[in-house]
């Protein structure tokens, strides 16, 4: 039995993955992206939030065996929709023997990994073998600049891009557009070059950073500072889809 | 929507069809009842003679590219009982709300197909018959004189299209003075009429029912002879839709919007065929485009129904119509045989104003007659729980209670008064040959009884019976004075009822078991009662506008709910809980056998605007929704709402003239309704992510 640590749990979550599905978040992120909209998710340990309606505990140590059943509840929901679960977070492979543990419980169902792709390989390699679907995230492909704006280099996240590429499991690229960060022609085209042989990729989801993203940072006692500016909007190219790649802006 | 329609929908938007109403004072028609007390007319003369000043009153007005004419101008509807005269009808009878027929479904297609002549005929031949009694002699001169009258006001209408070179309009009124529709345009035209009158003979909540059903014969026919193509018919429609928002500012309602357009579509034919056809789907794509409270679209699904109905319907729920709203035919039709509908009429059902299922052409049923608060049962027994050694002990004192209110309830309902309404009548079937006005006696006589604070009556006792009764966390003293003292004092107690105690919604088979014994409960209690008409009771689970006045004056619960403090509206989770999410509240609320609680009332989910940004989230709504139908589920209704937008509309109601957002059993605009209201609906928002 492993233990790990989440921060919610979200039912009906509609864009994470096919037919209806449950989302669990798993709380503790290796990366510190300061566009992060989850920011409680970053720390792994348990945090108080804090509003003007009062304070509550945000972080759960919960067993693998446990998750499994409180997933499993709504079994018959996923299975007549071709429906599951969806692991997020923070980085869910940064709880790696949890994770595995949680995806050899609940195998009869639709099973999702969103990720930064951020994880050793062999990691990375069981937990595709145990998943449905990949939800890999990529923001930058220039390895100076990524560690800059994320505090961690990318190497082993091309790596396992291009691990997972030669998988051939089903994977979405989602893209976080930050205004004046990587919202570049020269980044998207970059990243297209990545996953242009992709067999596998579904499409690309592009998530245009708003500045809600903001709104948890003081909860935490954080000061909401991002090295850009909020309330520009980010550029948007149709790089993907000129190159015949299926693209939605979520 | 063609440039037609459109401009139209602006004209009606921007209200400038106002300018042609006015007040019954400025025609010499607000003091009738005066006169007619003086004359000592009957009720039914009054009735007829009101209908008949009025449409002599009406003036004909044709707005800009309109083909489906009539528009009220008339802006409110006489009383036929002075003041002193209604009082005393009032102190000796159960008056209904406004006491005249309302709310109920009427057999339009009948007089659409045969035409008034027919009518008539029908109401002559039983008038030579011998077996009448002066009553029924009047009563069927009356039907006879309101469809002169009304023959005359089409008339009116026809020679004033006439005379502004309308002609298409002019022939088609021609032909509907005496004969039935032939076309889907004129069929549009007739229903129009239809149901002009009958606002204008006071009658309000006046339904739609199967629209698809009986107009699709019209439609098909038209197709199939080639003289309408499928564009033509669908402006046609867009008209008809556009046409119910005209004049529904008149109606009367508790709330504007509260009008009472229902239009129910698809359906399971009594051979298993889904109805679901091609006007069906005209409809939601009308609606979709024109984006108006009117008509209010229902739909009857089943387990079997394609995920594609659903989908089209979400595409309505995503634009915040409030509608449509679903009805499970696997669980309404025999919920409505159990009750002692026929098969047939079962399979037949519409539904009322908000959600009650009702039977058309048949059924004066008043499904709304009265409601229990569910909730003030359990709250009121609280007092003697130290009398009981368990929570078994507890429920029967809550059962007694129910039984209790319930006796109490039904004997207020004795010797009902309910105005004449002779042209309705000519719209429900028997009246002709029972030569008695429908608000006397129809097939089914059936009262309805709302359930209110369902889910907080539910909650409470499943605290009472977790920290009470099991791990005796809670003492008598304790909670008397906790409750008494609205909480205050006692925070840590209340946090403890609010968030840590079981709660409906939340698929926990503890509390859901509590909630189903209760509706279980409710239906019993109103099993062997019998109104006055020989009709029946049914227990339901819709609230109506009880959600507020029985919260208001509500003392704080066992469930951590303060004093007055809101309770939901319909079927639906208490307020303040953080829900897990829709598919643990679907789960949790198909739980009871819906079956017995057959009066209606849906469960309500609310969701974000945000949530639906794509084909493929609305895909998931529809799967959402087919699974609450697959599980039981009796009723279901979904809004789409920004919390932000809401609370913009309150400081900026000038800028959110289009905010649509449903009500109890209606939509309506946001920026019309009443405070108390708005306040509800955002707080239904305040515990979403």
């Amino acid at each position: 039995m492993k233990e790990g640590i989440i921060f919610s749990i979200e039912e009906f979550a509609i864009q994470d993955g096919p037919g209806i599905r449950t989302t669990v978040f798993l709380k503790g992120c290796p990366l510190s992206c300061p566009w992060c909209h989850n920011p409680e998710g970053i720390s792994f340990e348990p945090q108080y939030l804090i509003s003007k309606t009062g304070k509550t505990l945000c972080g759960e140590k919960i067993s693998s065996s446990e998750l499994a059943n409180r997933i499993l509840k709504n079994k018959d929901f996923f299975e007549s929709t071709g429906g599951g679960v969806t692991l997020t977070g923070g980085e869910p492979l940064a709880q790696p023997n949890f994770v595995i543990d949680f995806l050899k419980q609940v195998e009869s169902i639709h099973k999702t990994i969103e990720t930064s792709g951020y994880a050793p390989l062999s990691v990375f390699k069981e937990v595709v073998s145990l998943v449905d679907l990949v939800l890999f995230d990529i923001k930058i492909t220039d390895s100076e600049s990524h560690k800059m704006y994320t505090g961690v280099d990318n190497h082993m996240i091309l790596e396992n891009l291009n691990y997972l590429i030669s998988s051939e499991k089903d994977f979405i690229v989602r893209m976080p557009l930050i205004p004046g960060v990587n919202d570049t022609k020269t980044n998207m085209l970059s990243i297209y070059s990545l996953i242009s042989d992709a067999k596998s990729l579904i499409r690309v989801e592009l998530l245009p950073y708003h500045k809600t993203a903001g709104a948890k940072y003081g909860m935490i006692g954080k000061i909401y500072d991002p090295p850009f500016d909020p309330n520009k909007r980010p550029q948007i190219f149709n790089v993907f889809e000129d190159n015949n790649i299926n693209t939605i802006i979520l | 929507m063609n440039d037609r329609i459109k401009n139209l929908r602006q004209y009606i938007f921007d209200k400038n069809h106002h300018k042609y109403r006015r007040k019954p004072e400025e025609l010499g028609l607000d003091k009738l009842s005066d006169g007619f007390c003086e004359r000592g007319l009957s009720d039914v003369e009054r009735s007829v003679e009101r209908l008949s000043l009025l449409l002599k009153n009406e003036i004909p007005v044709i707005l800009p590219g309109e083909s489906i004419v009539f528009t009220r101008t008339i802006s409110s509807i006489p009383e036929i009982f002075t003041r002193d005269e209604w009082q005393h009808i009032e102190q000796s009878h159960f008056i209904h709300e406004r006491g005249t027929v309302s709310n109920i479904c009427p057999n339009y297609e009948e007089t659409i197909i045969k035409g008034f002549k027919k009518q008539k005929e029908a109401i002559e031949k039983r008038l030579v018959r011998k077996d009448l009694d002066e009553k029924g002699v009047e009563f069927l001169n009356a039907l006879l004189k309101g469809i002169l009258d009304v023959q005359e006001f089409i008339k009116k209408y026809e020679l004033y299209a006439y005379s502004i070179g309308e002609k298409q309009i002019a022939d088609t009124l021609h032909h509907l003075q005496n004969e039935g529709a032939e076309t889907f345009g004129e069929a549009l035209q007739f229903l129009r009429i239809l149901h002009f009158v009958l606002w204008e003979s006071s009658n309000y909540h006046n339904t739609f029912g199967r629209f698809d059903q009986y107009m699709y014969p019209f439609y098909v026919n038209d197709i199939e002879k080639g003289i309408l193509k499928k564009e033509e018919a669908f402006d046609l429609l867009e008209e008809f839709f556009l046409s119910c928002n005209k004049d529904s500012d008149l109606y009367p309602g508790i709330q504007q919007g509260d009008n009472g357009q229902s239009l129910v579509l698809g359906g399971t034919s009594i051979s298993g065929e889904e109805q679901f056809n091609e006007l069906s789907e005209m409809c939601l794509r009308a609606s979709l485009e024109l984006n108006l409270i009117d008509p209010k679209i229902n739909i009857r699904v089943n387990k079997n129904t394609q995920l594609s109905i659903y989908e089209k319907g979400s595409e309505l729920t995503k634009i915040g119509l409030g509608f449509p709203q679903y009805s499970n035919d696997d669980i309404v039709i025999p919920g409505l045989v159990n009750k002692g509908y026929s098969l047939e009429d079962a399979h037949n059902y519409a539904v009322a104003a908000c959600w009650e299922f009702i039977i058309p052409k048949y059924g004066m049923d008043i499904p709304n007659i009265d409601a229990l608060s569910l909730v003030d049962c359990v709250l009121s027994c609280v007092i003697n729980l130290d009398s009981c050694s368990t929570y078994a002990d507890f429920y029967r004192l809550v059962e007694r209670e129910i039984q209790n209110r319930v006796d109490r309830m039904c004997e207020k309902h004795k010797n009902i008064y309910i105005e004449p309404s002779p042209f309705m009548s000519l719209l429900m079937d028997g009246t002709i040959e029972r030569a008695k006005d429908i608000s006397l006696i129809a097939k089914y006589n059936n009262y309805g009884i709302h359930g209110t604070g369902i889910a907080t009556a539910v909650d409470s006792l499943a605290a009472i019976k977790r920290y009470y009764f099991e791990n005796k966390e809670i003492t008598y003293d304790l909670l008397i004075a906790a409750l008494k003292n609205d909480f205050i004092g006692y925070e840590q107690l209340q946090k403890t009822l609010r968030y840590d105690a079981p709660k409906m919604g939340q698929d926990d088979d503890y509390v859901d078991s509590i909630a189903a014994e209760l509706l279980n409960s409710f239906d019993q209690a109103l099993k062997e009662k019998r109104n006055e008409r020989g009709g029946i009771y049914r227990a339901g689970t819709g609230t109506a506008l009880f959600y507020i006045n029985h919260s208001s004056n509500l003392g704080a619960t066992p469930d951590g709910r303060n004093a007055g403090a809101a309770i939901p509206a319909n079927y639906s989770p208490s307020i303040f809980i953080k829900q897990k999410g829709p598919v643990s509240v679907i789960k949790s609320f198909t739980k009871p056998d819906l079956k017995k609680t057959i009066n209606g009332g849906p469960l309500t989910l609310e969701f974000d605007e945000t949530v639906f940004k794509n084909q493929e989230s609305l895909s998931k709504l529809a799967m959402l929704i087919r699974s609450f139908i697959c599980l039981g589920g009796h009723q279901l209704q979904l809004n789409t709402i920004n919390r932000d937008k809401l609370l913009d509309a309150k400081v900026h109601p000038e800028s959110h003239r289009n905010l649509i957002v449903r009500v109890w059993g209606w939509s309506g605009y946001f920026v019309e309704l009443d405070e108390v209201y708005q306040n509800h609906v955002i707080s239904r928002f305040e515990y979403k992510l």
